[in-house]
């Protein structure tokens, strides 16, 4: 984190209504170089928000009195501060309207706090680049060469309508393929955009995740047509990508 | 005989008498063991009874007739007869008395004297019958019979009927009188066929009808067995069958209610614990020791897991989650690998084997989650975890998951899908789980309408059997 070094650290703001949460993460994240403010309630978050120059959110779906998604609702309609959302295990229908309204990633508690520095790393990198996607960004559809990917869902139906499960991993490669389809992602751009999700050897990760993926497309590895290898390391995505 | 102290009641008294053997056995091989069956048996049995009652009154009500004709035919014959004699020329009489021996059993003769035959006289019934058969037929009163005699009947089979002509003369008619033969018609043996059989197939269609009430219960209770939400049953039909349904209804009420209570307090526990554990994963970030800190973080992993695994438990696995097509192939793929990125020492010990593609209907997170559970388990306690798919068979598609461990013994082999049951007997850290992994793999694989089994293979080594319909 040079660079966080040089320019003022990015600020943070955490919801969550447990005292303690919010004091650990606050220590937590101060210790990795971020600002954090926090706030118990939606009421006091929209308190601290005018003067914040917030660069991220955490937020906790879970709050008493207005509840999370009602916040982020509001927060959208100020700014396109990337939100991560902290949700209840199992509570798949918060989760998936959260990621409709636009947040950018989620954890369910308990989380590994390590586990959620990644996921804030890797949405303020997404965040920090020059692309005009983010205004789209709730795309409830990603079609490609017959196939769709839900991001909101997570998940990728075939050309009739099956859904074929993918691994996170897998998921989030294919999101980095799709995102950047018809250019070429080098091997290290990929270890990049994928660190913190996987264990292992990451260099031999991406290659077995990009075979596992290949099947699962039914792209024959040795005459890929979908996902071609691009001599000197690198993998593409040739095919055309619609946002629905 | 049991050898029991004391005063004991007469043994005759208290066991049945033994019924002979091949009256067992006719029992076994007669007696259905269906209710409809038995219900069906005894009421034909009945109505036959029934019937072979109606036919016998009606056969008795035939012999009446039959011998009144009878005796009507014989005295008419013997009469006209008696007229053409007597009218006839004394010359000719003889002659006259020999046309009447036309058939062959029976024969007319003059003679001096009335009939001596080796007869007893004719019952009185019968004589009175006779001679008011005989006045039927007009004659002038001075040729009629100066005097009769009537010997035998049905009983010998033959009746000689003596007429005295005006002049002294005897007119003797011997004829066949066979005893009634109520039973001799052709129709009578094809009616009460026909009758018994229709009444028959009318008597098991209402049986039928009115049992399948019964097999809808007994249905109903093995769905409630398997899903405590299985709708009720339909409170109609006759009083009894509604009153039933309604009482299994409110049963099920119950038992659902109880199971909801115990699911709630499950689910509450899970829901406070999450906090907790959330802090002390925080607060394990600023533990110095880096070693400690790693082994606090795998506890608390592994309590993370357990109250994930009894929410998982606890929340109706049907959940909210809708049924859609899906990859079956792709998801155990899925599963697999995600198994291996997790511990990648597994890798050589995880295998699939069968089709690159087949699509199932189902809800993906449970499903994956449920064949997720067979493959740890596999892992943990068989080393390692084969899954195969075979090819579907019909409208079922079986995954088996295969290890080499050292099995399951026989007595464990259901109750290992009981909660929080542990295979060893003991809650041994070492090999770690919930008791909770095999529960929510039976129940979610249910509530897709199919099931897991567990077996121990003759090679050695345990095997799961998953069973899921197939769409239609």
């Amino acid at each position: 984190m040079e660079q966080a070094a040089a320019a003022p650290p990015p600020h943070i703001l955490v919801v969550d209504d447990d005292r303690e949460i919010r004091d650990l993460l606050a220590k937590f994240l101060e210790r990795q170089r971020f600002r954090v403010t926090t706030a118990r309630d939606a009421r006091e978050a929209r308190r601290v928000w005018p003067n914040g120059h917030f660069q991220l959110v955490v937020l906790d779906l879970m709050l008493p009195g207005e509840g999370g998604l009602d916040f982020a609702r509001w927060l959208r309609t100020q700014s396109d501060v990337p939100i991560v959302m902290l949700t209840a295990l199992g509570e798949e229908t918060d989760r998936i309207i959260g990621l409709e309204l636009g947040a950018d990633d989620y954890l369910s508690k308990p989380f590994n706090p390590r586990e959620l520095l990644a996921r804030i790393r890797a949405v303020l990198r997404r965040a920090g680049e020059p692309s005009e996607k983010r205004e789209e960004k709730p795309a409830r559809g990603l079609h490609f060469a017959g196939w769709t990917l839900e991001p909101t869902r997570r998940r990728l139906l075939s050309p009739d309508g099956v859904e074929v499960p993918l691994t996170g991993g897998e998921y989030d490669l294919l999101v980095a393929l799709v995102d950047r389809a018809n250019k070429v992602l080098t091997r290290d751009m990929l270890l990049d955009l994928l660190r913190g999700r996987q264990a292992g050897p990451f260099d031999r990760a991406i290659d077995v995740a990009i075979s596992r993926l290949r099947r699962k497309l039914e792209d024959d590895g040795r005459h890929a047509q979908l996902i071609k290898t691009v001599r000197g390391g690198g993998y593409v995505l040739a095919a055309e990508v619609t946002r629905v | 005989m049991t050898p029991t102290p004391g005063p004991t009641p007469a043994p005759a008294a208290a066991a049945p008498a033994p019924r002979p053997a091949w009256l067992r056995r006719l029992h076994l091989h007669l007696w259905p063991r269906s209710l409809a069956g038995r219900t069906a048996v005894l009421l034909v049995m009945a109505l036959t009874v029934v019937q072979a009652a109606g036919l016998v009154i009606h056969a008795l009500d035939r012999v009446d007739l039959q011998r009144l004709a009878q005796t009507h035919d014989i005295a008419l014959r013997a009469i006209t007869l008696y007229r053409a004699v007597a009218l006839a020329p004394p010359a000719e009489r003889a002659l006259v008395a020999r046309t009447f021996d036309v058939t062959s059993d029976s024969a007319a003769q003059l003679a001096p004297n009335p009939p001596i035959e080796d007869l007893m006289l004719t019952p009185l019934a019968l004589q009175r019958q006779l001679r008011a058969d005989m006045m039927l037929v007009p004659m002038p009163q001075t040729q009629r019979p100066r005097d009769q005699v009537f010997l035998g009947g049905p009983a010998y089979g033959r009746l000689a009927v003596g007429l005295q002509l005006p002049d002294g003369q005897w007119l003797n008619v011997t004829t066949a009188m066979p005893p009634p033969r109520p039973w001799n018609s052709a129709t009578f043996l094809i009616a009460f066929l026909v009758m018994t059989a229709a009444a028959a197939a009318l008597t098991v269609w209402a049986v039928r009808r009115l049992i399948r009430p019964v097999a809808t219960l007994a249905a109903a209770a093995d769905a409630l067995g398997r899903d405590v939400n299985a709708p009720p049953l339909p409170e109609t039909g006759p009083l009894e069958v509604a009153t039933a349904a309604a009482a299994f209804n409110t049963m099920a009420a119950r038992i659902r209610r109880f199971v909801d209570d115990r699911t709630f307090m499950l689910t509450a526990i899970g829901h406070d614990l999450r906090t907790p554990i959330t802090r002390l994963k925080l607060r394990a970030e600023f533990m110095e020791d880096d070693e400690q800190r790693a082994k606090m973080l795998a506890d608390l992993d592994e309590l993370a897991a357990m109250v994930s695994a009894t929410l998982a438990f606890g929340r109706d696995v049907a959940g909210d989650e809708p049924v859609r097509a899906v990859n079956l192939v792709a998801l155990i793929r899925t599963l697999l690998d995600e198994t291996v990125d997790a511990r990648p020492e597994a890798e050589a010990l995880v295998t699939y084997a069968g089709p690159e593609h087949l699509t199932v209907r189902a809800r993906p997170v449970a499903l994956k989650r449920a064949l997720t559970n067979l493959v740890h388990n596999a892992l943990n306690y068989g080393r390692c975890a084969h899954v195969m798919l075979a090819p579907p068979l019909g409208s079922v598609v079986t995954v088996l998951v295969d290890d080499e461990g050292p099995g399951i013994p026989p007595d464990q082999l259901d109750l290992v899908f009981q909660p929080f049951h542990r295979g060893e007997g003991s809650r041994n850290r070492e090999t770690g789980g919930t008791g909770l992994g095999l529960p929510i793999a039976r129940n979610i694989l249910r509530a897709h309408g199919g099931d897991v089994t567990l077996a121990n293979r003759p090679g050695g080594g345990a095997r799961a059997t998953v069973t899921l319909p197939l769409p239609a």
